[in-house]
């Protein structure tokens, strides 16, 4: 059992340290692991699904607004951009922050493909995001599970 | 919170500060609760504007600070700090995922306090307590110097005291928990000599005599709550303080009696320009007028002199102690003021005050005048300080009780006030016409010292006369048209006018005023 944890929390460290390292997660993720506790155990995991949510409802709503036929209303779209900007930046999803400040910077050029490319790469980006998120938080069960304990990994 | 929940609350202080915060990220304001729990702040959170301003117009005293996000859909952010900042004087904290300076700066200006940026850290938000104890130091600031000039005791019948009261309340109810904690420390509310409070003072003293007059005795017969043995007697103190200037001073005006005389054949001039009320040409006439004027006191005072002067000078005697007064006649109330615009200037003639039937001092005109301008004026200066309205902060004489005594005006112009208080409060030059002469003549006191002039008039005259607010003036209006007016030939009458004149200080152009010279 023992070795299965310390294999499993092994793992879950390299696992973590990669996704610093890749940029998908800043300092911030490792500021919100630090609140959660024993008070609250999922604190992170619950933040992190409210933020994917976001994503959902954000992009939804600047793909709408690229999507118009005729004129686009750039502001429109700079505003969920700003919004996506800030929830992004408080979970610490890096690489989703970058592209909102690029995604904005082309609302205030106006740049439609821009616009759009940023709105297409953005939506891989978070969809990436979870997807490692989901792994991670997989790991850190399994450790529990097996009577372990999450290491802190603070990349 | 009850108040109990308040001190106990406050006792922690920091921790359960009540802040509310608004975003409508909803990742954002997750997070921004869980980071304001961990520094053990107590948190409402709510992702609209609207129900954030709702929920603080609900009740002012739920919340010590008010963490927004800058961009909201249904309002915008800085609208929301403005509005709290003005309506619940609250501290604002912004929020937003702009580092923009000029963000910053249109926070600033909109009134918040500080301004975080997303992603905030759990280290900026352990800080943010300090705008809250800063917003209620200054708070309580305000409301010491509002208590300290405002509070009154006895009666608070006043516009100026209600409102400042009214402040009052509301600082406190803000303060409440800290002021408990300090309460020990703070020196107890001073006493506010209202003119009704002092009316009633004077009515005492007169009735046991100002020889006999004791705190204790007084106190009794003033019937007032909340007044104790202490605040009676320093009151009586300055009052006697006061007596005793004026007689000295008036002591030296004698050489002002021949010019007087003169004057007295001004009578029916008319032209009074409210210049010193102080009756000149006798130096009695100026302690009485200064006596008047200093004593705030309504009627009372006039009583209170009486007690131990001759009384009753119809003739316009002034009610100075032991002081012979001269036929009112010759006096001329300097009261005109308020019809200084009926009156002709005065430098026609001899440039002497007019000369009224009754109780009009007589502002002398002549070279001799200056003297007792200056003692006149000061007079009036005292009085008008005196008189003047519980004005907090400019009725204050220099000296320190001097805020008391200024309730008692009526309200003179809050120049004349600061004038006053001034001059005033060269107290040692009172008696001295040259040092007078020091004061800068300010046209404008004058007409007021003329609106307080105190005419003589026995405290009994003063009581019957008097009517309530007005102190020693009255509600007369018969003055108010021309400084001859009355035709009473009373002193109420006078002192009547002088009060109508004082409050139709506002109608006293400077311009009206001339200079007897």
């Amino acid at each position: 059992m023992d070795a299965l944890v310390a294999q499993l929390q092994m793992q879950y460290r390299n696992y973590t340290a990669s996704l610093y390292q890749q940029g998908f997660l800043d300092d911030q993720f490792t500021e919100l692991k630090k609140l959660q506790d024993d008070a609250s155990p999922d604190f992170v995991a619950e933040v992190l699904s409210l933020f994917f949510e976001d994503c959902v409802k954000l992009i939804g709503n600047m793909a709408r607004a690229l999507d118009q036929t005729g004129t686009v209303d750039f502001s429109q779209v700079g505003a969920s951009v700003h919004q996506l900007k800030g929830s992004s930046s408080s979970v610490g999803a890096k690489r989703v922050k970058g592209l909102c400040v690029t995604f904005k910077e082309y609302c205030e050029a106006n740049n439609y493909e821009g616009c759009v490319r940023c709105l297409q790469q953005i939506d891989i980006e978070y969809k990436a995001l979870k997807t490692k998120l989901q792994d991670m938080f997989n790991l850190e069960k399994q450790i529990v599970q097996a009577g372990g304990k999450v290491p802190q990994v603070d990349n | 919170m009850t108040m109990e929940q308040d001190i106990e609350a406050m006792d922690q202080f920091p921790l359960g500060m009540r802040v509310l915060a608004v975003d409508d990220d909803q990742t954002c304001l997750r997070i921004l609760e869980t980071l304001l729990h961990r520094c053990q702040y107590h948190v409402t959170t709510t992702d609209k504007a609207q129900t954030a301003l709702e929920l603080l117009r609900e009740n002012k005293n739920k919340f010590d600070l008010v963490i927004s996000d800058v961009d909201m859909p249904d309002m915008d952010g800085f609208k929301l700090v403005e509005l709290v900042g003005l309506e619940m004087d609250l501290p604002v904290i912004m929020l937003s995922a702009h580092s923009d300076p000029k963000n910053v700066m249109k926070g600033v200006k909109h009134g918040a306090c500080d301004y975080l940026v997303k992603p905030v850290r759990i280290e900026e938000l352990k800080n943010i307590w300090q705008h809250v104890v800063r917003k209620s130091k200054f708070k309580k600031m305000i409301k010491s110097i509002v208590t300290t000039n405002c509070v009154s005791e006895g009666n608070s019948d006043q516009n100026g005291v209600r409102a400042n009261r009214k402040r009052k309340d509301q600082l406190e109810e803000e303060d409440e928990e800290q002021e408990e904690q300090e309460r020990g420390n703070e020196k107890k509310p001073r006493v506010i000599w209202t003119r009704e409070l002092h009316n009633k003072f004077l009515a005492a003293v007169d009735h046991v005599g100002v020889k006999n007059a004791v705190p204790k005795k007084i106190l009794e017969l003033m019937n007032v709550d909340n007044l104790t043995r202490e605040n009676v007697g320093s009151h009586l103190q300055k009052f006697r303080l006061a007596l005793k200037k004026i007689n000295n001073e008036a002591n030296q005006q004698a050489n002002l009696d021949s010019q007087f005389t003169q004057m007295s054949s001004l009578k029916g001039l008319g032209s009074f320009h409210h210049y010193r009320p102080i009756p000149l040409g006798s130096s009695q006439f100026h302690g009485g007028a200064a006596t008047m004027r200093h004593y705030p006191s309504n009627r009372t005072l006039a009583g209170m002199f009486s007690s131990s002067l001759p009384r009753n000078h119809n003739d316009g005697g002034y009610m100075l102690q032991g002081m012979p007064l001269p036929p009112l006649e010759t006096l001329h109330i300097a009261n005109n003021n308020n019809n200084n615009k009926a009156f002709p200037s005065f430098t026609s003639q001899q440039s002497s005050p007019l000369v009224s039937p009754n109780n009009h001092f007589v502002p002398e005109g002549h070279q001799g005048f200056s003297p007792h301008l200056e003692i006149n004026k000061r007079l009036e200066d005292w009085s008008n300080a005196v008189l003047s309205n519980n004005i907090p902060q400019s009725n204050l004489h220099s000296k320190p009780d001097a805020l008391e005594w200024n309730l008692f005006g009526n309200s003179t112009s809050p120049n004349l006030d600061t004038t006053n208080q001034t001059s005033f409060c060269r107290d040692t030059d009172f008696g001295s016409p040259n040092a007078a002469q020091a004061d800068s003549f300010d046209p404008l006191q004058m007409k007021q010292q003329h609106e307080n002039i105190l005419s003589p008039m026995t405290v009994a005259q003063l009581l019957r006369s008097s009517s309530g607010n007005e102190g020693l003036f009255m509600g007369q209006q018969k003055l108010e048209n021309g400084f001859m007016a009355s035709d009473t030939g009373s002193l109420d009458d006078i002192v009547n006018s002088m009060m109508t004149q004082e409050q139709s200080q506002a109608e006293f152009s400077e311009g009206d005023w001339v200079w007897v010279a």
